[in-house]
């Protein structure tokens, strides 16, 4: 099977690309010193760059990293998550717990990590191949955290405590188009015969004046939708429908021939699907057709990759899916409405996260979120004013910089099968789709403009700060061309790579990447942490030699005979306080009970055949632990379950969710709730001999934590 | 009407298929049909080892009609081995609309296993002999995947296991929330070979021996002085030393609800088609379009599970609820009157969904007939592969539960049911004592001593004691192929010319289908995936159509069998139903002394058809 032949075509021209990268910039942004693998932001780095740079700082810091491909593109190309944490610390539960008597027949239990055993943040760009801003911000959090830890103390117990799970690459295909080929491609690359002509991607676009870029072709014609920009003659700015004009009329099209004769041009590109409408969550609509992508939920091996990469990993309650454009953040949900969010993780999403974020892109904060206790008060003065009735039952519309997608004035979805929507509702964990890059914001002295600025008028400013800061290389000049098939006309206009998607090399850049770092690491210090703060033990009973004894009863007289020396022999009493730390709790609202989710527990353990358990048993649960922080939550209603049928594969009946230690109370179960963050189990066992006991606290979300019972 | 059907349906699989020059032909029941070509033995139950030597043996044998492929490795690395059958001499697999049979997607479910193989050794061997499977071979191809969830499928066969075990692929999981993963599976703790139950002696157990001593009973009186024994459960040991057994054994998600149709995160996690069991299947039915039905074995209960269109929620007061399923029942009292299998769904569906039923309550009412004691049901959706089949790709689809209580054997007292006493009479009687164990002393390393034993053996409940197999497979594969032989079959049944003038003509064209099948589901049209039939209209040079307006044309007015609609163009598509007759009237002018016309029917997978008629004028 051959493959896309776009691709090879354009592979062709990537030597010219990268001579001509280093001209752009006239100005180094500083290195920093004390890292092991230097990186600058002067440039995209594309597929090649990226995971050029991912294998030299796994080599560089092995205590610190850990490469892991986690699948392949259509085209074979890797998909890596670069681990980061200390590879030194963290439990792997399975090393603690001897089995017995094992079948052993099927081996399919891959061994545990360590650091599965730490609560988990990932972060991941480029999911959409030409927005790959995110790749780069990527890289940066990556580089902050290795040169951090040799010398910030905050990151380096960050790195011991916690880990980072960064995937600077979702859809390798469509980044090495949008960098190295010079194409911009949204989608994956699906070898798929788009046209049915018997053939696979044999028409898509064409480098014509073979710069290495497929940029565009515009051509005068009578029906065109395109002027030319009154101001700036390089702009051209589309006509709305049905609106007249004494200019001349142009068609702009990309830079493509019709390849395969057929009459149609660009009918069957490599360009696949999109990967964010291609995951499980509301993937179907309610009539039970298809909503999403592709052919089925995750039929694309990119998202494969990553439903099975977190079905894997569950330790993971942070999750960042970075795109591009607009210097916004979307939370949960866009597929439903926000009664499909539990108004507990609203809570955290809008008082805590967002509060940040706008305070980080610099933002109004809505008063609501400022005295969430006064939330009725915000409701009664929405009234009449607003017709979104999710507005009204919050008590506030959303802020510009942080929202959902689900569209709700209109109620209707904003897409089928997000990556967002299904790690929070699926997997659980906080995720959130930031969509990096406001050249508004981000470009240092950008004139003062509104975000109702019309669209030509941001395009003229873009143009002209190229123009003075990169030498006017990131838009290329018309030039005359002749169009084998379209005849006269001229090619030109941004090179692929800054058409608007994506943060502009060198300070802009630096500037989207040092904010959302901020965010990231704000994020970081907010998960939970799993603590044995306590234990303590009392023997009831001790004896230094004991013998086995058996009983003979009559009814009202017992004789019991002696029997083998056993040794030395004890009962003793332990009590452990095991306590959530962190600031948030170690699992979204309904996280527990999603599937392949479990709850917090606690193990006792020692030598199997030296003691037994007289009050409660070697494991329990102890439920979903909360964390420090104040979760300014039952303000608004409760959410409803008659609209959960909205969107399918979700758990149902969420407000009814119990959790199986409040379900199942059993005289095995000695734990007592201190507080919301904290439990006290009570074990009595007896020990025959000596040995040595451990308690161990084991949490998906809020991490694993092991120590050893001294007997006083 | 209905009965009218299936009369027809008879007739076609009497006396439609001739021999087109078979080389062995047999006609007579009592003779030959090539059994022995290929000996294999029904009689018992094949480890992936050996029924994957069987494929491929087979496809040697008989290459000029079969293929073996993998269709990918399964989770422990099996691979995942797929028949395909046709006279590829008459055309390539791909090109044939075709039947897929899956057997044992459960792991435990390995009758399904014998039930597709059967199906392919009985076409393959019986090919030469007999012109039904013959006819069947050289128009259609045949997709048998034996075992989907291959691993578990091997355990269940090869080692110790309960009648349910292992059911699941194995993705490991946490069954239990103790943090670790399939760490506490069963295990032959007396090493029988067998997978039994455990009971402890206890004076507050509620169990105490049969007065046979074989069996464990329940205590009704709480008086009753008998000695008493506690249930402790499945064989096995206390593994993770947590003081519960078996809590963590073996399995991921249930891989018939790991597919993309109303798939729910509860019962088919972690995602859609997650398991490369499932996966493999589902890429390989997207890559092969010319699948038309399919078929997936599973067990127990004997039951035809037939996909149903989306229905439609009435609204109804009880009385008229109460009314309507009267109403239903008379209905279906009175088609039992002449036939005893007939059947009838008080299902209400969209009106763009009647032929999806109506076929399908055909095609199950013949199953019922030829599996004989198996009961016909709507089927479940949630995940399920044959929901997939019908609603994501819109094929019809069946599952088979294969098997169920041996009452024609066991009842005895002709209640209907099979009690505890005669299920163990048939053991000692019709399995001459094979299948049961009796209780006996084992030492527990984590109880001391305990009973095991008072059940049945492996294939005694869910799975089949071998000896049953093959009449039940043989039946099986009967329904499997009288549904093929209702695939589609687009023909041209009549070209009729009536002059208006001496060079201008009508000319009717009438298609048909005399099959069940439409040559697309009414759920295929829905996807937008359908194919349409097209009627295309050629001529010799002097013959021309004159294009009149799409709309129905009479003959002569005031006869109205004389109407038809008019074929708006050369090409016209349209979807033949089951058992359905299209007529077409086309204006020809004739401008030479001599021309001809042809008609040519093309359907996806109804086949080809074109008749050509001559015309002549003469004074």
């Amino acid at each position: 099977m051959g493959s896309s032949p776009i691709i090879w075509k354009t592979a062709r021209f990537i030597l010219p690309f990268l001579l001509f990268l280093p001209f752009i910039l006239t100005w180094s942004s500083p290195v920093l010193a004390s890292s092991k693998v230097p990186i600058k932001f002067d440039s995209f780095h594309g597929y090649s760059g990226t995971v050029d740079y991912l294998k030299a700082v796994s080599r560089a810091y092995p205590n610190l990293t850990e490469l892991i491909e986690i699948g392949r593109s259509s085209l074979g190309r890797p998909i890596y998550v670069l681990v980061l944490t200390n590879m030194k610390t963290g439990v792997a539960l399975d090393t603690l717990i001897p089995l017995r008597n094992s079948r052993n027949e099927v081996k399919n239990v891959p061994p545990m990590k360590r650091h599965q055993g730490k609560p988990g943040q990932w972060i991941c760009g480029a999911t959409h191949g030409n927005e790959f801003t995110g790749t780069e911000v990527c890289l940066y959090i990556i580089d902050k955290l290795l040169t951090g830890y040799e010398n910030d103390l905050e990151i380096r117990r960050l790195l011991d405590e916690k880990v980072f799970y960064i995937c600077p690459i979702v859809n390798p295909d469509g980044v090495y188009n949008s960098v190295e080929a010079g194409l911009s491609q949204r989608g994956n690359v699906m070898l798929r015969d788009d046209d049915g002509d018997g053939r696979i991607n044999e028409d898509g676009p064409d480098d014509l004046n073979r710069d290495g870029f497929i940029t565009q072709f515009r051509y005068k014609d009578p029906k065109g939708e395109f002027v030319i920009d009154e101001v700036d003659s390089r702009l051209m700015v589309r006509l709305q429908p049905g609106e007249k004009t004494n200019k001349e009329r142009y068609s702009v099209i990309l830079e493509d021939i019709d390849n395969d004769k057929d009459g149609k041009r660009g009918e069957d590109p490599a360009s696949g699907i999109d990967l964010n409408r291609n995951f499980p969550e509301g993937w179907f609509r309610a009539d039970g057709f298809p909503g999403g992508q592709g052919d089925y939920p995750t039929s694309a091996p990119e998202v494969q990759a990553l439903a099975e990469f977190f079905t894997n990993y569950r330790n993971i309650l942070m999750a960042q899916f970075f795109h591009t454009s607009g210097g916004f953040t979307y939370r949960p949900m866009g597929s439903s409405p926000d009664t499909a969010v539990h108004r507990k993780d609203a809570a955290v999403y809008d008082f805590i996260l967002g509060k940040k974020y706008l305070e980080i892109i610099g933002e109004p904060i809505p008063e609501a979120w400022q005295q969430p206790e006064e939330m009725e008060k915000f409701k009664a003065a929405l009234r009449g004013r607003t017709r979104n009735r999710y507005a009204l039952e919050r008590g506030y519309e959303f802020p510009r910089g942080w929202r959902v997608s689900y569209n709700e004035n209109e109620d209707r979805p904003y897409g089928y099968g997000l990556q967002a929507d299904w790690i929070y509702r699926q997997y659980g964990a906080y995720s959130v789709t930031t969509e990096l890059w406001n050249p508004l914001k981000d470009i240092p002295g950008f004139p003062e403009l509104k975000e109702d600025t019309p669209r030509s008028e941001i395009q003229r400013a873009l143009l002209r700060y190229q123009d003075e800061k990169y030498g006017g290389k990131l838009f290329l000049s018309w030039k005359k061309f002749r169009h084998p098939e379209l005849g006269e006309g001229e090619i030109g206009g941004w090179l692929p790579a800054y058409s608007g998607n994506n943060a502009y090399p060198g300070e802009p850049l630096l500037n989207v990447c040092e904010k959302h770092w901020q965010f990231e690491l704000f994020r970081a210090k907010l998960l939970p942490e799993i603590v044995i703060s306590e234990v303590k033990t009392k023997f009831l009973y001790q004896a230094d030699s004991s013998l086995s004894a058996t009983v003979n009863q009559e009814i009202d007289q017992a004789i019991i005979k002696k029997g083998q020396p056993k040794g030395k022999y004890s009962i003793v009493e332990i009590k452990a306080i095991i306590e959530n730390k962190g600031e948030l709790p170690t699992h979204v609202a309904r996280g527990a009970s999603l599937a392949l989710n479990r709850e917090d527990i606690v193990w006792l353990l020692g030598d199997r055949d030296k003691i037994k358990f007289l009050i409660g048993s070697p494991w329990q649960r102890l439920g979903v632990l909360e964390g420090q922080l104040k979760i300014p939550v039952g303000l608004a209603q409760e959410e409803s379950t008659s609209r959960e049928s909205l969107s399918s594969g979700q758990p149902t009946l969420s407000s009814q969710i119990r959790l199986r230690s409040e379900t199942q109370p059993t005289e095995s179960q000695t734990v007592k709730i201190l507080s919301p963050s904290a439990r006290e189990v009570t074990w009595v066992i007896s020990i025959e001999g000596q040995t040595t006991l451990k308690i161990v606290a084991s949490s998906q979300k809020g991490g694993t934590k092991v120590k050893e019972v001294i007997l006083e | 009407m209905k009965i009218k059907i299936i009369m027809i349906s008879i007739f076609i699989l009497t006396f439609l298929f001739s021999s087109e020059g078979q080389k062995k032909l047999q006609t007579s029941p009592g003779g030959y049909h090539g059994e022995l070509d290929f000996p294999i033995s029904w009689k018992r139950y094949y480890s992936y080892a050996e029924w994957t030597k069987i494929m491929h043996d087979l496809a040697r044998q008989y290459s000029h009609l079969a293929d073996i492929q993998s269709l990918g490795k399964s989770r422990m690395g099996r691979e995942m081995y797929l028949l395909t059958i046709t006279n590829k001499s008459i055309g390539k697999a791909e090109d044939k609309p075709a039947m897929w049979v899956d057997g044992a997607i459960h792991g435990n479910e390995v009758n399904g296993i014998t039930c597709s193989l059967y199906l392919a050794w009985y076409l393959l061997t019986r090919y030469d002999y007999d012109p039904y499977v013959n006819h069947l071979v050289n128009h259609y191809t045949f997709y048998v995947l034996p075992g989907l969830n291959v691993d578990a499928n091997d355990s269940y066969v090869t080692w110790p296991n309960t009648a349910n075990n292992p059911r699941e692929p194995y993705r490991p999981e946490d069954d239990d929330g103790d943090g670790l993963y399939d760490e506490d599976q069963t295990e032959d703790v007396d090493g029988d070979g067998e997978l039994s139950m455990m009971y402890i002696e206890d004076p507050k157990g509620d169990f105490k021996f049969s007065s046979d001593g074989r069996r464990f009973i329940r205590i009704s009186d709480p008086n009753d002085p008998a000695r008493r024994f506690r249930l402790l459960g499945p064989e096995g040991f206390d593994n993770d030393g947590d003081g519960r057994l078996n809590e963590d054994d073996l399995g991921g998600p249930d891989p018939n609800r790991n597919f993309p149709a109303d798939w729910n995160l509860p019962q088919g996690h972690p995602y859609p088609l997650s398991e490369p069991e499932t996966r493999n299947v589902y890429e390989f039915w997207l890559k092969h379009p010319n699948i038309f039905a399919s078929f997936h074995y599973h067990n127990i209960g004997r039951l035809i599970m037939f996909t149903t269109p989306p229905r439609l929620q009435l609204s109804l007061t009880p009385e008229q609820r109460q009314q309507r399923q009267q109403q239903f029942e008379q209905r279906l009292a009175e088609l039992r009157q002449t036939n005893k299998y007939a059947q009838l769904f008080d299902i209400e569906v969209p009106p763009e969904y009647q032929e999806d039923l109506r076929v399908q309550t055909e095609i199950v009412t013949m199953g019922a007939r030829i599996l004989k004691n198996y009961r016909p049901t709507p089927s479940g959706r949630v995940g399920q592969a044959q929901a997939a089949s019908y609603e994501m790709v819109g094929r019809y689809a069946y599952l088979i539960e294969l098997w169920g209580t041996p009452d024609f054997d066991a009842d005895e007292n002709g209640d209907g049911r099979v009690s505890d006493e005669e299920f163990l009479k048939w053991i000692d009687i019709d399995l001459t004592g094979e299948g049961w164990i009796n209780p006996h002393k084992v030492k527990h390393p984590d109880y001391g001593e305990i009973w095991i034993g008072g059940t049945a053996k492996k294939h005694i409940t869910r799975t089949p004691p071998a000896r049953y197999m093959e009449e039940e497979a043989l039946r099986n594969t009967h329904f499997v192929l009288y549904c093929v032989s209702q695939f589609p079959k687009v023909e041209i049944s009549e070209v009729k010319i009536t002059p208006l003038t001496s060079d201008l003509f009508w000319i009717d064209v009438t298609v048909k289908n005399d099959r069940a099948y439409p040559t697309s589901s009414d759920r295929a049209v829905q996807l937008g995936k359908a194919t349409l039939d097209k009627l295309i209209f050629n001529s010799s040079a002097g013959i021309s159509l004159i294009e009149l307006p799409a709309a129905q044309s009479a003959l002569d007015l005031i006869n109205r069998t004389s109407f038809a609609p008019v074929a708006p163009g050369k090409e016209i598509e349209f979807r033949l139903k089951g058992h359905d007759a299209r007529t077409f009237r086309y204006l020809i002018k004739m401008t030479t002394p001599e021309g001809w016309v042809e008609f040519k029917v093309i359907s996806k997978n109804g086949g080809q058809d074109s008749k050509r008629l001559t015309i002549k004028a003469s004074s």
